[in-house]
């Protein structure tokens, strides 16, 4: 038949830390903003398996999935954006590299 | 798929109602499918849309390349092939031989991974496009709930096989032919989605067949087009402006031109990958053409078009009439426009036609809710008269001296 | 339809694993984009196609090329295959604070009731009514958060322009 609920949670949960392990644990920026794609993917999976198990009848669990798609792609264009000047400043976009405040 | 399938249920009935061959087609019928189990028929059902599909439009690609090369011949003055089979009909299959026997050479410092899967995923997009293309009364693959947004994912998602191919070929004119031909492909798309939520606008639904749908009637199944309409006209236009950029056909072809870039981003692929990207390119822009022959020009609807099994077969043969006329008309551009410069043609996209379909989109809204009709007419044109000329007015101010021939007279 | 769910899952889950792993920045960006696709084919077996469209044009279509222009300008050298070690300072605590996570999250989620819910089956909303009823709720009862969403994307795009324009040094 189908598939509980639970297993859907638990996918979103594994996507998370996944997504949190690459966004903590690698040195190349671009790479920590795909870490963080994955995260807002994982949370947004979960509203739309809610919204199926047990809000079917009402939107409004697809209206926070919507903003949140909306949000997570204009937090990754500022991002990236700030890649690219850092990367311009820099040199580089090694995350290591970027320890002092001053350049 | 949902036609065909309700087709084969039924089809004893259907078949025996045809005059003369009736009763023989449906004896036949009975003898193949007589007592099949429901799942055969599923899958029949799913599978006949698919080998139509995958049958039908290579050859109109394949013939396209034909049609192409004699009409850019004859635009030149020149004739175009005609030395394999008479007039050059035999073309396409030399063209297929010739490029599936030749040598497949790939650098030996690309990245072979990515280098071999870029063709591929060049032409995956454009043979999905096709699963949403009514190609008559209620002949559609597949009646998604949101085919038009189907059609841009899909159409979004065929921007990184561009990609793939340039960086993977570690070749500098590759990579800057491949940006180029990402940054046109992407500020071209949103004009053309503008465009048509315009048309999602009129009808109130995502899917090409209820689109369709609401073309029809009218005198002669004609007047109801949505490019009879003011806000169709401009967005026809848009249409396939945006239609040819995103396909890079001339005047946008910038990423592949000859003398420009070399190749641009499949310089460095020969052989069947080559082939694969032009087989990739053309069937996007014939999806394309399609899906603007459904939106704007009343898709399968024409005189005589209609439910039933006669005008179902009348249906078809005016979509491929009109999708032949889309066909020529992106020939005909071709050979006859120059090519667009890179910062010309950035421009153009977002000073122009982004700010032209956002007007689009509020005529659109002028219609709707101006419902004495000839009001509706006057105010909708007006509108979008105004934005035209204050676009134009802006966008042209580069003057062009007047030219001096020193030794022409 | 079980079988679907695992097949999207072994997509997403290893595409979003070869994502953070892999050496060479580009096939982690394509790893990216087929966890991306495998959770669109999610949002197609919860009957959310829209969703489904959505994160095929908006994550694959557009964040997806973003990061492909973004890895384009500051890559150093074409032929570059990447920094010898891709582990950041301090790796084993990022790693740590996953499984740790994951961990919590898992013994949580196998106990509880809510979680052995099956799916409530089309309770409510027809299924070809799905698109009109987030328009309509998009602009009747969320109207204000739709605007401020309007608000926030302006601002992020000027944003976005306005940090990676390229700096005008004045010579004097």
């Amino acid at each position: 038949m189908s598939v509980p609920l639970g297993h859907y949670l638990m996918l979103s949960a594994f996507l998370f830390a996944i997504g949190l392990c690459g966004a903590l644990s690698r040195k190349n920026a671009i790479i920590v903003l795909m870490g963080i794609e994955i995260m807002f993917n994982a949370g947004i999976l979960n509203f739309i398996a809610f919204w199926h198990y047990k809000y079917f009848a009402s939107p409004t669990a697809q209206m926070f999935a919507i903003f949140a798609i909306a949000i997570a792609a204009a937090e990754s264009a500022i991002g990236l954006a700030l890649v690219i000047a850092v990367y311009r400043h820099y040199r580089s976009v090694d995350l290591d590299e970027m320890k002092s405040l001053r350049s | 798929m949902d036609t065909v399938y309700q087709f084969l249920q039924h089809a004893e009935e259907i078949l025996r109602g045809i005059p003369l061959i009736g009763g023989l087609l449906a004896s036949l019928y009975h003898a193949l499918l007589g007592g099949a189990p429901e799942w055969v028929l599923r899958a029949l059902a799913i599978a006949i849309p698919i080998l139509f599909v995958l049958a039908v439009f290579p050859g109109i690609f394949a013939y396209t390349t034909l049609v192409e090369r004699k009409a850019l011949g004859r635009i030149q003055n020149r004739i175009g092939p005609n030395r394999v089979g008479r007039w050059g009909i035999l073309q396409p299959i030399a063209d297929g031989v010739k490029l599936l026997t030749k040598e497949d050479i790939v650098p030996r410092r690309a990245d072979q991974f990515v280098h071999f899967l870029a063709p591929v995923l060049a032409v995956i997009p454009s043979v999905l496009l096709f699963s949403v293309v009514p190609v008559g009364a209620g002949l559609i693959p597949v009646d998604l709930n949101v085919g038009i947004l189907f059609v841009f994912a899909v159409s979004g998602a065929s921007v990184l096989a561009l990609f793939m191919g340039g960086w993977a070929s570690r070749n500098k004119f590759s990579l800057l032919g491949a940006m180029r031909a990402v940054a046109q492909v992407v500020s071209y798309e949103i004009p053309m989605v503008l465009a048509a939520v315009a048309v999602v606008m009129a009808t109130s639904s995502l899917s090409l067949l209820t689109i369709a749908k609401a073309q029809s009637g009218g005198f002669l199944n004609i007047t109801n087009w949505f490019v009879f309409r003011p806000w169709g006209f401009v967005g026809f236009v848009l249409f396939t402006i945006g239609a040819m950029a995103e396909s890079a056909r001339t005047p946008f072809d910038i990423p592949e031109a000859e003398s420009e870039i070399i190749a641009g981003y499949h310089t460095e692929y020969s052989g069947f990958k080559f082939a694969l990207f032009q087989l990739g390119e053309y069937l996007a822009s014939i999806a394309m053409g399609g899906i603007t022959v459904t939106m704007f020009l009343g898709g399968y609807n024409g005189p005589g078009s209609g439910p039933g099994f006669f005008g179902g077969l009348i249906s078809m043969v005016w979509f491929f009439v009109k999708l032949a006329m889309m066909i020529v008309l992106n020939i005909w551009i071709r050979g006859t426009w120059p090519r667009v410069r890179v910062d010309q043609l950035m421009g153009f996209a977002w000073k122009v036609l982004l700010p032209m379909s956002i007007a689009n989109i509020i005529a659109v809204g002028f219609w709707h809710y101006l419902t004495i009709r000839p009001v509706a007419w006057v105010v909708t044109t007006l509108w979008l008269a105004i934005w035209f000329s204050i676009l134009t007015k802006l966008a042209g101010s580069e003057k062009i001296a007047q030219r001096t021939y020193r030794y022409a007279s | 339809m079980e079988i679907a769910f695992w097949i999207f899952s072994a997509i997403t889950v290893l595409g979003a694993i070869f994502a953070i792993t892999l050496r060479n920045l580009f096939h982690c960006l394509l790893s990216l984009i087929i966890s991306l696709l495998g959770i669109a084919g999610f949002y197609l077996l919860l009957f959310a196609d829209f969703f489904a469209m959505i994160q095929a044009f908006v994550y694959v279509g557009a964040i997806a090329v973003l990061m492909i222009f973004a890895i384009m300008l500051t890559h150093h050298v074409m032929g570059d295959e990447g920094p010898r070690e891709v582990l950041g300072g301090k790796w084993w605590a990022g790693m740590g604070t996953a499984a740790i996570v994951a961990g919590l999250l898992w013994a949580i989620i196998r106990k509880d009731q809510l979680a052995q819910v099956l799916p409530a089956q089309g309770a409510g909303v027809p299924y070809t009514k799905f698109v009109e009823t987030i328009g309509r709720a998009l602009v009747m009862d969320w109207i204000v958060p739709f605007e401020a969403m309007a608000v926030l994307l302006t601002a992020a795009l000027i944003g976005a322009i306005v940090i990676a324009l390229e700096e005008v040094i004045r010579k004097r």
